[in-house]
């Protein structure tokens, strides 16, 4: 594997996607909306002697992780979309190992998503959330490390897919459950019992546990199990990709 | 030079389901050959070159490119060989050059030559003063030639090009020829081309006329249009029911009424036609004498013109709404 040519491929999914403003505008303001209009608008029903800290710090790390769950996933709809315009035949028919090519799409989503989490973690700051600037620049390799996971899943699904649709379909019916049962908007001490379990079962849970404790303190599980989950889970995932991307045919 | 053919295929065979779309196609290309692959929509072409570039896995037969085992070691395979496809296959978003430079770097080209192939490419089919512009802005024909050029970057041994000149109108595809031409000319490169143009047909050295996944002649143009023989001779007469009778009395002919006059099929149509004047009593307005084309050559094989299939409107206008989006 040649890492020169996965950084070629990651860096035409980067271009492309700072090179599409509106999109690009709409991608970085959408977790802003979320602080505002959730982390203010919810603050003063929530209790803050549960956690040690205010909503609004308490939401951010979860926004965070939420727009790296969000973008990392659809992130792989450019494999549909290459797939429909062509330009998929010219990857596979490249001498280049599969593998290759998935690492580099998985690169090319953590890369976008992190720009997306350093707008969220500058901005929070000016709209009062105290978040610890050293902190959340550990947080940074656990989100990168789960949006490759996520974009992995991603992959997984796109290289089944034959249309929009279809794609569309299936990462709304799997991004949903995985965002509610998260823990991103509620801590998860004193849950009911069924959904603490389904949320032990989720690995964004521990993707958001391990963001919000580096970030403001506040956390669940120890971090070495939230770190060993969420790589486990990439090594997981990412070995699905490459063999689902790998039995695809243009 | 490498003593083995540049393409290899015996007993090549893919079946989907059911459905056997090549059935034990066998040929040979040499080294520096144009090879043509003639025949209707449907016929086996595209698979046959899907499994040439490693793209789709044979269900049976052997398949050698450049030396190299197709489905043994296809990141050889990969190298040796470039692809045009049928559809666009460029990433209208990024830029022609930028389209170039992925392609070189995934292909291996030497950093140092990048630079240098890039623009010998882009000169070559005339887009150099493009090359910082996005593809999204370029016109048809445009695309089809950077997307030669980019199969040149990385210099193949065998280029395979899958309907090169579909929905270019006449003078770009007279100019992709040209292309063409000039890299087996200058560059001794083997190309290797499908196609449903008889006029396309008539640019290879050799061609398979290829049906129901089964090839049914192989030879040069000529000596295919030879094998079919006649000439094929059209007379104007303002009594064509009296030249009919002349016709089938004296030569035993049937000859069609069509727009152009009546038609039918001679050996030598000019000798033929000095003694239908001087013998026939019946006044001639006009006379026409054409010779066989790869059309007749396809009828007289297949007892069947090449029609003209239209089964990508669906995808086309897919894409057409994706792109709205």
């Amino acid at each position: 594997m040649r890492a020169e040519v996965v950084y070629h491929l990651a860096r035409r999914d980067v271009v492309k996607f700072l090179r599409d403003r509106q999109n690009l505008v709409a991608t970085l303001v959408r977790p802003l909306l979320w602080i505002l209009a959730v982390g203010f608008g919810l603050r003063r029903a929530f209790d803050p002697g549960a956690t040690g800290v205010d909503f609004v710090s308490f939401l951010v790390p979860g926004v965070a992780t939420m727009a790296v769950l969000f973008s990392s996933m659809f992130s792989a709809i450019s494999i549909v979309w290459d797939r429909e315009f062509g330009f998929l035949k010219e990857l596979l028919v490249a001498p280049v190992p599969r593998a290759t090519l998935v690492l580099a799409k998985m690169i090319s989503a953590s890369v976008t998503s992190l720009l997306e989490v350093s707008v969220v973690l500058l901005v929070a700051p000016l709209l009062g959330a105290r978040i610890d600037p050293l902190g959340a620049l550990f947080a940074i390799p656990v989100l990168v490390a789960f949006g490759m996971a996520v974009s992995a899943l991603g992959i997984t699904v796109a290289s089944r897919m034959k249309t929009f649709e279809g794609f569309g379909g299936i990462v709304n019916f799997l991004i949903q459950p995985i965002f509610f049962f998260s823990g991103a908007l509620y801590p998860l001490d004193g849950l009911p019992p069924a959904l603490a379990v389904v949320v032990r079962l989720n690995p964004m849970s521990y993707a958001v546990d391990a963001t919000r404790g580096l970030c403001v303190g506040v956390h669940h599980f120890p971090i070495l199990l939230d770190a060993g989950v969420v790589l486990g889970t990439l090594a997981l995932v990412g070995a699905l990709a490459v063999r689902s991307f790998s039995r695809m045919q243009a | 030079m490498n003593p083995s053919p540049a393409i290899e295929v015996r007993d090549l065979s893919k079946r989907f389901g059911d459905v056997e779309a090549v059935r034990g196609v066998s040929f040979t290309v040499q080294e520096g050959e144009i090879f043509g692959f003639l025949g209707p929509n449907g016929a086996g072409k595209t698979t046959t070159i899907k499994m040439l570039c490693t793209l789709l896995a044979p269900t049976s037969g052997v398949l050698r490119l450049a030396g190299f085992d197709v489905t043994k070691s296809p990141d050889d395979v990969r190298r040796a060989i470039g692809v045009i496809f049928q559809d666009p296959s460029l990433d209208d978003r990024l830029t022609a050059e930028e389209n170039l430079l992925l392609h070189a770097v995934v292909y291996g080209v030497p950093r140092a030559e990048r630079r240098a192939r890039l623009d010998e490419a882009l000169a070559f089919v005339d887009l150099a003063d493009r090359k910082k512009d996005l593809v999204r802005t370029f016109s048809g024909g445009m695309k089809r030639r950077l997307e030669i050029a980019r199969g040149l970057v990385h210099r193949p041994r065998v280029l395979f090009l899958d309907e090169p000149t579909t929905g270019l109108d006449p003078q770009t595809r007279k100019a992709t020829w040209e292309v063409l031409r000039g890299l087996r000319d200058r560059n001794g490169m083997t190309l290797f081309l499908t196609t449903h143009y008889m006029d396309e047909a008539e640019h290879c050295d050799r061609i398979a006329v290829i049906d129901h996944g089964r090839i049914v002649a192989e030879d040069s143009p000529e000596a295919l249009k030879r094998a079919v023989g006649k000439d094929v001779v059209f007379v104007r007469t303002n009594e064509p029911a009296a030249l009919c009778d002349v016709l089938a009395e004296r030569y035993g002919l049937t000859p069609d009424r069509t727009e152009e006059g009546l038609c039918f099929r001679v050996e030598d149509g000019e000798a033929f036609v000095v003694r239908l004047v001087s013998e026939a009593r019946v006044a001639v307005t006009g006379i026409a004498v054409r010779r066989p084309t790869l059309d007749d050559v396809f009828l007289a094989l297949t007892g069947r013109q090449i029609r003209n299939g239209n089964g990508d409107a669906g995808r086309d206008r897919m894409r057409a709404m994706a792109r709205r989006r």
